[in-house]
């Protein structure tokens, strides 16, 4: 696999991070540009077309929520968020304007690595076909079979209601995207109601004992406490 | 607020004083003497200002006090006279006296709270100076390691290069979870000692707790058990997270000869009761007592290979358990090793939800 050409903007005002990111990346096979501040990073960004955004939260001109929601505006480059806060709020309010996944400083190469990579295969399959649900999804030994609507785990089928198969199959859908309890739950049923978050914590109960996951032991759906739920792409 | 304060102390105030009022109707049957009337009036105030915030209702029930005195068991008898130079003496006096016990009452319980406030101020600054002396031990390890490979890497070897450089990332790495203890603990709001709590799901606390604990100590296998039904705790899960990974950690720190480390939780009389419990040396007498609070009362001559033994971690265990309002308990087990263990309410609190 060819990732020579993916290209990855940079948004940190912090010169050592900034240099530090930089580096980690020109190791790996990405491409790194770097943008100072919220202006240029955006400028940057409707320049470059990159294909990931790593952005730091707190930078000198703006805040970095208004980064996103700017680029929301058309372009469709999953943001990967760094910040030192690490408070839920902050993460529900910077993934519910459109960033991809939340990853909390210091962190470790090989998890930011990790990230971006799920960060990358997610944006690459929401722009390569509409009709992902053809087709079928694999994790482990997971298995969603689309068209049969059948869920398989090492082989053996295992029996989901219809909400709970609706939510392992959103999870799926953007696998490496972190998903807050809101947007699951409009997602699944329409619209917010107040008992809804309750209601989804039941259902992935449920999910995760027919799927056979125990606590310590779970390879298909990564808990961010407080936050919501991500399905990883790989072993992280 | 203000307003319950308020009707409060004007009921306590108007209660305390009819009650002396009764008192010294109820006196004069039985001796016929007026020496006591005044000295019960000035009780009377005395409690009146200790029971109440401020100087006003101290002096307000001097001034009732006067007037009753003068009412009722002053010549002439019930009516208001302040004219005669008797009357309006006992009444000086007697006004002056209770203003005075009533201020200074007063003080009292002003310096109460500047006491109360010192002692915190006390705690804050022996937390930093703790801090402080911890958080320069491996930046000391990690300034010198750079400096030394900035500056005459080529005089070293390969091998000790690399040693070095692991160095920095085990202090860096201790570093780092010594600040998210600290972060932790500023989640507390300070002046109610309160945490937000929301309704978390006990199975997916645990398995974070675990996730994060693996990434730390890969070979470390954690025994758990937990109820089958599902358990939905009102908590702040950042926070019990982290008090659970303090507690698995410091089993592996301290718990020599440890074959098993169990972490569970059980359902009882509506609190949900976690334990981590290890079967290794046990903890020494002499530190038992001190183990929530030695992180802020050692000696400052500590030395440094004492530092991995006096963890911040237990200090922030605690002070999370007791903004959740409960406690956390240590003790050895009969038959070897250790168990740490708080409880929850599973209540859904009114305010919060």
């Amino acid at each position: 696999m060819s990732n020579n050409n993916y290209k990855i903007l940079v948004v940190e005002d912090d010169r050592s991070v900034s240099s530090m990111l930089k580096t980690m990346l020109d190791v790996s096979p990405y491409e790194c540009i770097s943008a100072e501040n919220c202006c240029q990073g955006l400028m940057m960004l409707s320049s470059h077309m990159p294909d990931l955004v790593i952005l730091d939260l707190g930078l000198p001109d703006k805040d970095g929520m208004e980064f996103i929601r700017t680029a929301r505006r058309g372009n469709t480059a999953p943001i990967l968020v760094l910040s030192a806060r690490s408070t839920e709020t902050d993460k529900v309010e910077a993934l519910d304007l459109g960033a991809n996944d939340y990853i909390t400083k210091p962190f470790s190469p090989a998890e930011l690595m990790a990230r971006i990579r799920a960060a990358l295969r997610a944006g690459r399959r929401n722009a390569a076909d509409e009709s992902a649900l053809s087709g079928s999804f694999e994790l482990h030994d997971l298995a969603i079979h689309y068209a049969a609507r059948q869920v398989t785990v090492g082989g053996q089928p295992v029996h989901l209601t219809q909400t709970e198969y609706n939510i392992l199959v959103l999870l799926a859908e953007h696998a490496g995207k972190l998903l807050t309890y809101a947007a699951m739950h409009s997602a699944i049923w329409g619209e917010a109601d107040p008992g809804g978050i309750k209601k989804l914590q039941v259902n992935m109960a449920n999910l995760r004992k027919k799927l056979g996951i125990r606590p310590g032991d779970n390879r298909y759906i990564v808990n961010e406490l407080g936050v919501g739920y991500r399905m990883p792409l790989e072993e992280e | 607020m203000k307003r319950a304060q308020w009707l409060r102390d004007a009921a306590l105030t108007l209660g305390i004083m009819l009650l002396t009022f009764a008192l010294v109707l109820m006196m004069q049957r039985f001796f016929a003497v007026d020496r006591l009337i005044p000295m019960l009036f000035v009780l009377g105030v005395f409690l009146v200002a200790l029971h109440t915030n401020g100087y006003v209702w101290g002096v307000a029930a001097s001034l009732l006090g006067v007037l009753a005195v003068n009412y009722a068991f002053m010549f002439p008898y019930y009516a208001i006279d302040l004219l005669t130079p008797v009357n309006m003496t006992t009444a000086v006096v007697m006004l002056a006296v209770s203003i005075m016990t009533s201020t200074l009452t007063t003080q009292i319980s002003i310096q109460q709270e500047l006491k109360a406030n010192a002692e915190r101020e006390r705690m804050r600054a022996n937390l930093l100076r703790a801090i402080s002396h911890d958080l320069r031990t491996p930046l000391t390890s990690i300034y010198g390691a750079c400096s030394v490979l900035l500056d005459s890497a080529d005089s070293i070897e390969r091998s000790r290069q690399r040693e070095l450089l692991e160095d920095m990332r085990k202090e860096s790495d201790w570093l780092i979870r010594m600040v998210e203890n600290l972060l932790t603990v500023t989640r507390i709001d300070e002046k109610r000692m309160l945490v937000k709590r929301t309704p978390t799901v006990l199975e997916e606390l645990l398995d974070s707790v675990l996730v994060k604990f693996r990434k730390h100590y890969p070979g470390q296998p954690v025994q758990l058990s937990l109820p089958d039904e599902f358990v939905s705790i009102p908590m702040d899960p950042m926070l019990i997270e982290q008090v659970l990974i303090n507690l698995l950690e410091n089993a592996v720190i301290h718990a020599e000869g440890m074959q098993t480390l169990e972490m569970s939780v059980s359902l009882a009389n509506g609190k949900a009761c976690f334990c981590v419990r290890d079967d290794g040396c046990g903890i020494p007498r002499e530190r038992l007592e001190k183990l929530f609070t030695g992180y802020l009362d050692r000696d400052q001559t500590v030395s440094d290979s004492q530092r991995k033994g006096m963890g911040i971690g237990l200090f922030v265990c605690a002070a999370i358990i007791r903004a959740h309002g409960g406690e956390i308990t240590a003790a050895n087990l009969p038959e070897g090793g250790a168990a740490f263990r708080f409880a929850l309410d599973m209540e859904e609190d009114d305010e919060q939800q």
